[in-house]
């Protein structure tokens, strides 16, 4: 087993420097330094500003620098955009606003995606089931921008200009609602007011694909054999779709979870930039606008060793379920 | 083409010809295409997307606008009219020139000399004053209930009161309010026809246009105008023609690449095997729209990528190439699994003992069956690139110098705020109604060709 582990892991450190090497590259195509400049400055400005910026060394040497950064994951450079703030400061300050969205909208999806797709492949062909699927497709159609938009409008401006009662959303923006050091604790309240609408549109973004997704699980696992005996000796259908088919109907599930498991963490890059909310995500499509290399770079190794620390984990998790995974 | 023509009369694709939704979503998409078409023909044209047809964000059909809108467009008219005459008299030379600016599209103002012009304008600006004393016989209206109003918090804050008294006065005020108001309805209607009366005076020197010009400035106007005046409408039918250009290209790219690197890497195995799934992992370690953003920023420095005044079709490059270097990814990971079964299939066998070369039977016999599932990438590539096409231009890293839905609902979605929808819910409209019928058919290819496909 440990074996497989190492062996895992040896394949995939040439995928991370592959990764950290190809944005590298990428950004070296163009030359940002201009774009930090004044109307008017000399070429001994650009000069300063580009030794500055680190962008003078050959690039091996760049290179070089950038990948004992990411290897330690220890990112002191100052962002280009946010003068006086360190990269390392950046990223860990936008995991919290980050993940306050992302997990509870995962855990929801999931569960109400599962539930959803039980009850259509419990119908299955009949009009609960066709109507349901019909509803996906019509909620995948629909564009990530338009649920944001007006859920938006309708949920958060329109009750807080119209001066109703209940008006529990708050248009843009973000308070921390954990806090830590002195008065530590939970506020529940402003996770509702800033992060709950967000979740709530999260959800019904990815409905369509998770509900689809799921019931076809359910429905290739109603198939097999084990179902068939279920039946011969006489168990109900509720209880053979709840008991039997659901844990077994689980390795897919926790699969596609795992999958996404690694985007948790870079949050709803759309989320984050209508609503203002200071996660990742925002972080990295404000750095890629304004080109603060740094933070791009920075961002884009620990997301790819996130991403394959989920990977092995996941063949891992297989090895152990299926042994013969681990010989090939 | 021998495999297309084989696929075209397999059983699969009976079923798929037969299901009635994915032929009538082939219908929408076809539709679709005819209006991508005269945006490629030049029916449709980007200046079209840029010249002024209607005063600052207009409504659409089906929404009437009130009494005091009517009078600003009607005000609006007028203004922009008198400036250009009143510059006209100072220096009668650029009269011409001053008169063709005010040209709406085809609505242009009529050929006159300037002190014809000058009467014109003048007799429309005399009817308006009509449409003020209306507006002033409003705001006095206005101005009173406010007064009601105030008296009756007045009066609920006033202590030691009588409350026989109280109820009485309460009822009084009330009353007389209801009375003031109902003066409102009869005022705004005169108003209205004031407003008419100025319009069909202003249509004395700027005629709105008959005939095939006529219907052109219809469609031009029927869906309203942006915050510039623009014309919504075209921009959204432009829009259609550049997600097919970006769809089209994109899809049929990826494919391309994605069935080569796959189909080799399934059959020849070994190092090319590796070196493709190398490239596999790097590019999805890396977040899709982390991985498009620099990418776009890559190309679009060029100054011949970065120029969409000039060159507004290689302004297109930049997405083009993100998304394809992006998108292969997927179809590679199925054609190769799906290659790996073919390869130890009985034909295949066949040909090698035959002594066909190696290459030969992967583009004779191996890619040829994996035509289905190209055909089912190609379709759900389409769905993806016009998608992300829409993000990247919403974040501004995407087409840039022509209008796309993504730049319509980023230009318009500060519009939302002052409840005007117009421009959001065209580009959103179209855009579902061709992701919806592309879903749909690739919902109908994959039951057809790959039924027991987990999607």
């Amino acid at each position: 087993m440990w074996a497989f582990i190492l062996r895992r892991i040896l394949t995939n450190v040439p995928v991370y420097f592959g990764a950290l090497l190809l944005v590298f590259l990428a950004l070296r195509v163009q030359d940002p330094v201009y774009q930090y400049l004044g109307q008017d400055a000399g070429p001994e400005q650009y000069e300063q500003l580009k030794r500055d910026m680190g962008l003078d060394a050959p690039l091996p040497l760049q290179f070089a620098r950038y990948v004992g950064e990411a290897v330690t994951l220890n990112f002191q450079g100052d962002s280009w955009n946010q003068k006086g703030t360190s990269v390392g400061e950046i990223l860990k300050r936008s995991v919290v606003p980050s993940l306050s969205i992302t997990i509870p909208a995962l855990f929801l999806s999931t569960l109400i995606g599962v539930f959803i797709a039980l009850l259509a492949a419990y119908f299955r062909g009949r009009a609960p089931d066709s109507l349901l699927m019909i509803a996906a497709v019509l909620g995948m159609s629909i564009s990530f921008l338009v649920y944001i938009i007006f859920g938006q409008f309708f949920f958060a401006a329109v009750p807080r200009e119209a001066g109703w009662d209940v008006a529990p959303f708050a248009v843009q923006g973000y308070e921390p609602w954990i806090a830590l050091g002195a008065d530590a604790g939970l506020r529940p309240g402003r996770w509702v007011e800033y992060c709950m609408l967000p979740v709530m549109i999260s959800v019904i973004v990815s409905m369509g694909y998770d509900t689809r997704f799921y019931r076809a699980v359910m429905v290739e696992e109603t198939g097999r054999d084990y179902i068939t005996t279920a039946v011969a000796k006489g168990a109900t259908k509720p209880k053979i779709m709840f008991v039997h088919m659901l844990k077994n109907a689980m390795i897919p599930v926790i699969t596609r979870v795992m999958s996404t498991l690694p985007f948790v963490v870079i949050g709803s890059i759309l989320l984050e930039m209508y609503f203002g909310i200071p996660g990742m995500g925002r972080e990295i499509i404000t750095a890629i606008i304004n080109k603060d290399f740094p933070l791009i770079q920075a961002f884009v190794a620990v997301f790819a060793l996130i991403f394959i620390a989920s990977v092995i984990l996941t063949d891992v998790l297989y090895a152990i379920v299926d042994p013969r995974v681990r010989l090939s | 083409m021998r495999a297309i023509r084989r696929l075209l009369a397999s059983r699969s694709w009976r079923k798929f010809t037969s299901n009635r939704l994915a032929m009538a979503s082939l219908g929408v998409i076809g539709l679709y295409l005819l209006v991508a078409l005269l945006g490629f023909l030049g029916v449709i044209h980007r200046e079209d997307t840029q010249v002024r047809v209607l005063p600052d964000q207009t409504p659409g059909f089906l929404e009437r606008e009130g009494f005091t809108d009517r009078a600003t467009d009607a005000r609006w008219y007028l203004q922009r009219t008198r400036q250009r005459v009143d510059r006209a008299l100072d220096d009668p030379e650029a009269y011409g020139r001053l008169m063709s600016e005010l040209a709406l599209a085809e609505r242009t103002v009529i050929d006159v000399p300037l002190e014809e012009m000058a009467r014109l304008l003048e007799a429309a600006e005399a009817r308006m004053v009509e449409v003020d004393a209306a507006l002033d016989v409003r705001d006095e209206v206005l101005d009173e209930q406010l007064e009601i109003d105030l008296a009756l918090q007045r009066l609920e804050r006033r202590r030691g009161m009588d409350p026989d008294e109280r109820v009485a006065r309460r009822a009084e005020l009330l009353d007389e309010r209801a009375t003031v108001s109902a003066r409102l309805p009869a005022a705004d209607e005169a108003g209205i026809a004031a407003v008419e009366r100025v319009k069909e005076a202003i249509a004395e020197f700027q005629p709105m246009p008959s005939g095939l010009d006529g219907l052109w400035y219809g469609v031009r106007t029927f869906l309203g105008s942006d915050a510039q005046g623009r014309s919504i409408s075209m921009k959204a039918l432009f829009s259609v023609r550049i997600a097919f250009q970006v769809g089209f290209v994109v899809a049929v790219i990826s494919v391309i690449i994605g069935t080569l690197l796959g189909a080799s890497a399934g059959f020849f195995g070994g190092w090319v095997d590796y070196l493709v799934m190398y490239l596999v992992s790097v590019l999805s370690s890396i977040p899709t729209l982390v991985l498009l953003g620099v990418l776009v920023y890559m190309f679009f420095g060029h100054p011949l990528f970065d120029n969409p005044a000039e060159h507004p079709g290689l302004a297109l490059v930049p997405v083009y190439c993100a998304m394809c270097l992006t998108f292969w990814v997927s179809t590679c990971r199925v054609i190769r699994g799906e290659v790996l079964k073919i390869k130890s299939l009985e034909y295949v066998q066949a040909a090698t003992s035959i002594g066909f070369g190696r290459l030969y039977i992967l583009f004779k016999h191996v890619v040829p069956n994996t035509a289905h599932l190209m055909f089912i990438n190609l379709s759900l590539l389409f769905i993806g690139a016009i998608k992300s096409e829409v993000i990247l231009s919403f974040l501004g890293l995407g087409v840039k110098g022509q209008p796309s839905w993504g730049v319509m609902i980023s230009q318009a979605k500060d519009d939302i705020s002052v409840y005007f929808f117009w421009e959001v819910v065209t580009a959103s409209a179209l855009m579902f109604g061709l992701v919806l019928a592309f879903n749909v058919v690739s919902d109908a290819l994959q039951d057809a060709f790959d039924p027991k496909h987990v999607s």
